[in-house]
């Protein structure tokens, strides 16, 4: 037994050799020259920003006209300068002279336009068919011209990748080449990407020569993270409690929410494009929605459902510098909840407990992806929190194609989140009912679509962000808002979890999108050893 | 010899039979799944793609077409030996799969390989010592592995071996962050032996079970009787009279047994992060790859009737009676 021990000893030293520079070499002071990550985030069909690469976090090997800064403020990258035209419709962005691809040829106005003109027909992930054509005026200067004035085009400056016009060939995707902080020096698929520092990188060069990132499950990086292999690992919450030595567990907040829409129409018989009923005679009743919105005990959802890693949600887009505080409702109110029920007519007048109005009962059903644990145990402790104000919910466990036909008619529970203020318009725009999984409860307030529709125009982002607040509640208390027509209750914002190297500095993470895991790359280039 | 001859055309035909209908099979479940493979793409970034977008992505795959249009112009396609474009790994077919079978391979052939030992050592000497302690070790033994899954046995071999011990890497097929030239033979073996060990399981409580009752008849028969009574030794025995007749059932199994290590490394390769068609297959059955997923269905079914046929032919080597069986009917 001894000698089998020996000899697998002898094998884990040779491999140990062949490992190369492990981060706990690090420990004299001086920056490891290699970083692991077991982040995740593998772009299976390969590191192409015209098919959607890094739409999250950092591109990596290619950089962006413009980026968000910690805060999520937009400020420049590859552009010095852009504007608006006074219609909306023509983007000027004025480019920096000394950025370079990694093959040495400079980043051209030609090179932005060819990858905006590339994106918009690429059909990939990364959605940029409002450009109607992509224009390089001179040397330095690009003209984006768009079918329709979108004031969120700007997401598309922030998280499109700009690609070499004379090397985007059939195999551009395997071997980016970029203008980026890193150089691919080797990607495994399936298993891990090598990147190197990028030495004529124009930014602020990243403090790491080589950072790699293995791609393993979620059981896996926490084995990782244990055996001391990797500095980061990304895990879901419910592994978080564990302790791990010499690294710590650093929560970063997110916007990845979960919330149910209501259908917000009275059922007529109306039925959808795909023949799915609309309308629920119910959630319909705006006291209905506002009480729930009240009752609901969101901080009790955090700590019990979510471990604690969580904060209170009441709006799509908290945190977020469109956000409106003033929409919000704080804590939980059962007694303003039943009052607002009375009011409204709502009365349980047979004594079972549920209240009925003109011979409705105030009952309905809520549906959830079944096997999400997160999302099934929000649904069934709402339907607890709201079972003393008299109201019925029956959260049912089912797939997506199940969601796909009911989505209208029932309560859904969603998860959305996004530093993109269009899903807010999608989410609540009337000429999105029905469309996609966006606005299915048919949510239309001629109030809040002015508003909408003025972020949408809106030809610098300040205009924007108002209108985006006045959407979610305006002077007047108008707004999508629980303190408004409440078309949605909102419950919790995840937060993601990490664990980090104890030496690894990784300064102020952003507020974090839909999406766990690679986001945190947005500040790569500023992240520090501080041992 | 013309017979001979006649038995492979036979076997040929039956295979692109066989082939001909796992095709059309593979297709109709695909179209008929309730997946859709623009929202299977889209994924999380379902609020980001708007309809236009979607009718882009539904271009470029060439979802537009009637189902049967796609399934002949792939038929067509495959005929000229264009097996075609993976969407998922954003790469020809013919590609993907060459880049991941041999990872697979590997790790198929030594989890075969350790699982056919293993087991028919463990049969034969639980057949031996039957009814004594030894047997009723093994035969619990081989009961616990059939029964535990095999996700969750490369689980408890991982914290084990990976993370306690430290003995074994935690991921992958090659040493996080080398480079592909410096990867010597040494680091594969080494990151091949968890998933390997792991995916053997699968394997060997069946043969393990079957070699015990083979063993167990062939010790009870009279010609062991009759050699005992001349004086031969149990290990003589075992050796000269027992192993030949216990093999059959040992490697009819084993050789029909490669479809579900094909599914057991799918699970494996995810436990570990290996590379292999397994994870392979689960990226395109979830994204509605249809030409990956069809491409390996195909690979697979040779891959499997080859076995079986093996199996055949080594198991009337073995058992001359099977083959005379063969020939008179």
């Amino acid at each position: 037994m001894k000698r089998v021990g020996m000899v697998l000893a002898g094998v884990l030293v040779l491999a140990g050799c062949a490992a190369g520079v492990d981060s706990k070499s690090g420990s004299g002071g001086q920056t490891p020259k290699e970083l692991r990550l077991a982040i995740g985030g593998e772009s299976a069909d390969g590191y192409d920003p015209t098919l959607g690469w890094g739409r999250y976090g950092s591109p990596l090997f290619q950089s962006t006209l413009l980026t968000r800064d910690p805060e999520l403020n937009v400020v420049n990258d590859l552009a010095t300068k852009h504007s608006v035209s006074a219609n909306g419709l023509v983007w000027t962005v004025d480019l920096r002279a000394d950025a370079k691809f990694s093959d040495g040829k400079p980043v051209t106005a030609e090179d932005v336009a060819y990858t905006f003109t590339a994106a918009s027909k690429s059909g990939g992930l990364t959605d940029v068919t409002a450009l109607a054509k992509a224009v390089a005026v001179d040397n330095d200067t690009v003209e984006l011209q768009l079918k329709r004035p979108q004031s969120t085009f700007v997401n598309r400056l922030i998280s499109l990748g700009i690609v070499p016009k004379h090397a985007h060939g059939k195999d551009y995707a395997r071997k980016p080449i970029g203008s980026g902080p890193f150089t691919l020096v080797q990607w495994d698929q399936g298993q891990q990407l090598i990147v190197q520092r990028n030495e004529n990188y124009y930014g602020t060069k990243p403090a790491f020569e080589r950072i790699v990132f293995t791609f393993t499950g979620e059981d896996a990086s926490l084995a990782a993270a244990k055996a001391g292999q990797v500095s980061m690992a990304a895990v879901p919450s419910s592994l978080a409690k564990t302790t791990v030595a010499g690294m710590k567990v650093v929560p970063v907040k997110s916007v990845d929410n979960r919330g149910i829409v209501f259908p917000y129409v009275a059922d007529t018989g109306k039925k959808s494009a795909d023949a799915g009923p609309i309308g629920n005679n119910v959630t319909s009743d705006k006291a209905v929605r506002q009480a729930i919105n009240q009752a609901v005990d969101r901080q009790a959802l955090v700590d019990g459902v979510l471990e604690g890693y969580g904060s209170p949600a009441t709006g799509p887009v908290d945190g977020m510098p469109w956000y409106e505080p003033s929409s919000a409702i704080q804590g939980n109110d059962p007694a303003k909840a039943e009052e607002l029920l009375e009011t409204a007519g709502w009365k349980d007048s047979d004594g079972d407990g549920i209240r009925e109005r003109a011979g409705v009962k105030a009952e309905f059903t809520l549906l959830y992806k079944a096997d999400d644990t997160i999302r099934q145990g929000l649904a069934l402790s709402v339907a607890d929190m709201v079972k003393p104000i008299g109201v019925r919910i029956t959260p049912k466990g089912v797939s997506w194609d199940v969601i796909d036909k009911r989505l209208h008619a029932d309560a859904v529970l969603f998860g959305w989140g996004s530093h993109d203020p269009s899903e807010m318009y999608n989410l609540y725009s009337a000429t999105q009912a029905g469309v996609e999984y966006w606005n299915p409860g048919y949510y239309t307030n001629p109030i809040v679509q002015k508003n909408l529709d003025a972020a949408m125009a809106a030809t610098d982002q300040a205009t924007a962000t108002k209108f985006w607040k006045a959407a979610q509640r305006d002077a007047q208390g108008n707004g999508f808002g629980p303190a408004g027509d409440a078309a949605w209750a909102w419950l919790v914002n995840l937060q993601h979890t990490y664990f980090v190297s104890d030496c690894l500095d990784v300064g102020k993470p952003q507020i974090e999108p839909h999406g766990h895991g690679w986001p945190i790359t947005a500040g790569i280039t500023g992240w520090r050893w501080s041992c | 010899m013309t017979s001979a001859l006649g038995s492979i055309g036979s076997r040929l035909i039956r295979l692109v039979l066989l082939l001909a209908a796992v095709a059309a099979a593979s297709f109709a479940l695909m179209a008929a799944s309730p997946v859709d493979p623009v929202d299977a793409y889209v994924g999380g970034d379902i609020a980001a793609i708007g309809p236009e977008q979607r009718a882009q992505i539904a271009e470029r795959w060439g979802l537009n077409d009637p189902p049967l249009e796609r399934f002949g112009t792939w038929l067509a396609n495959i005929a000229r030996g264009d097996l075609g474009y993976s969407h998922t790994f954003n790469q020809p077919v013919a590609d993907v799969i060459a880049g991941k079978f041999l990872t697979s391979l590997a790790l198929m052939a030594v989890a075969w390989s350790l699982s056919g030992l293993i087991g028919f050592t463990l049969g034969v000497v639980a057949g031996v010592r039957r009814g004594r302690w030894a047997d009723r070790v093994i035969t619990w033994w081989a009961y616990t592995l059939s029964s535990a899954p095999t996700f969750w046995v490369g689980l408890l071999l991982l914290y084990a071996f990976s993370v306690s011990l430290q003995w074994t890497p935690i991921c992958c097929a090659v040493p996080v962050g080398s480079i592909a030239g410096e990867v010597g033979l040494l680091d594969r073996l080494h990151h091949l032996l968890l998933p390997a060990l792991t995916l053997s399981l699968v394997g060997i409580a069946p043969v393990t079970l079957h070699t015990r009752q083979a063993v167990a008849v062939a010790m009870a028969s009279d010609y062991i009787a009759f050699a005992r009574a001349q004086g031969e030794r149990t290990f003589g025995l075992v050796l000269h009279h027992v192993l030949r007749n216990a093999a059959g059932p040992a490697v009819l199994l084993q050789f029909s047994s490669l479809g579900e290590l094909f599914g057991g490394s799918v699970l494996a390769e995810q436990v570990f992060s290996y590379p292999g068609l397994g994870a392979a297959t689960t990226a395109a059955a979830l994204g509605q790859d249809v030409p990956l997923l069809l491409a390996i269905a195909l690979f697979t079914t040779v891959f499997v009737y080859v076995g079986n046929q093996l199996g055949d032919l080594v198991h009337a080597w073995l058992d001359p009676r099977t083959h005379r069986a063969e020939v008179t009917a």
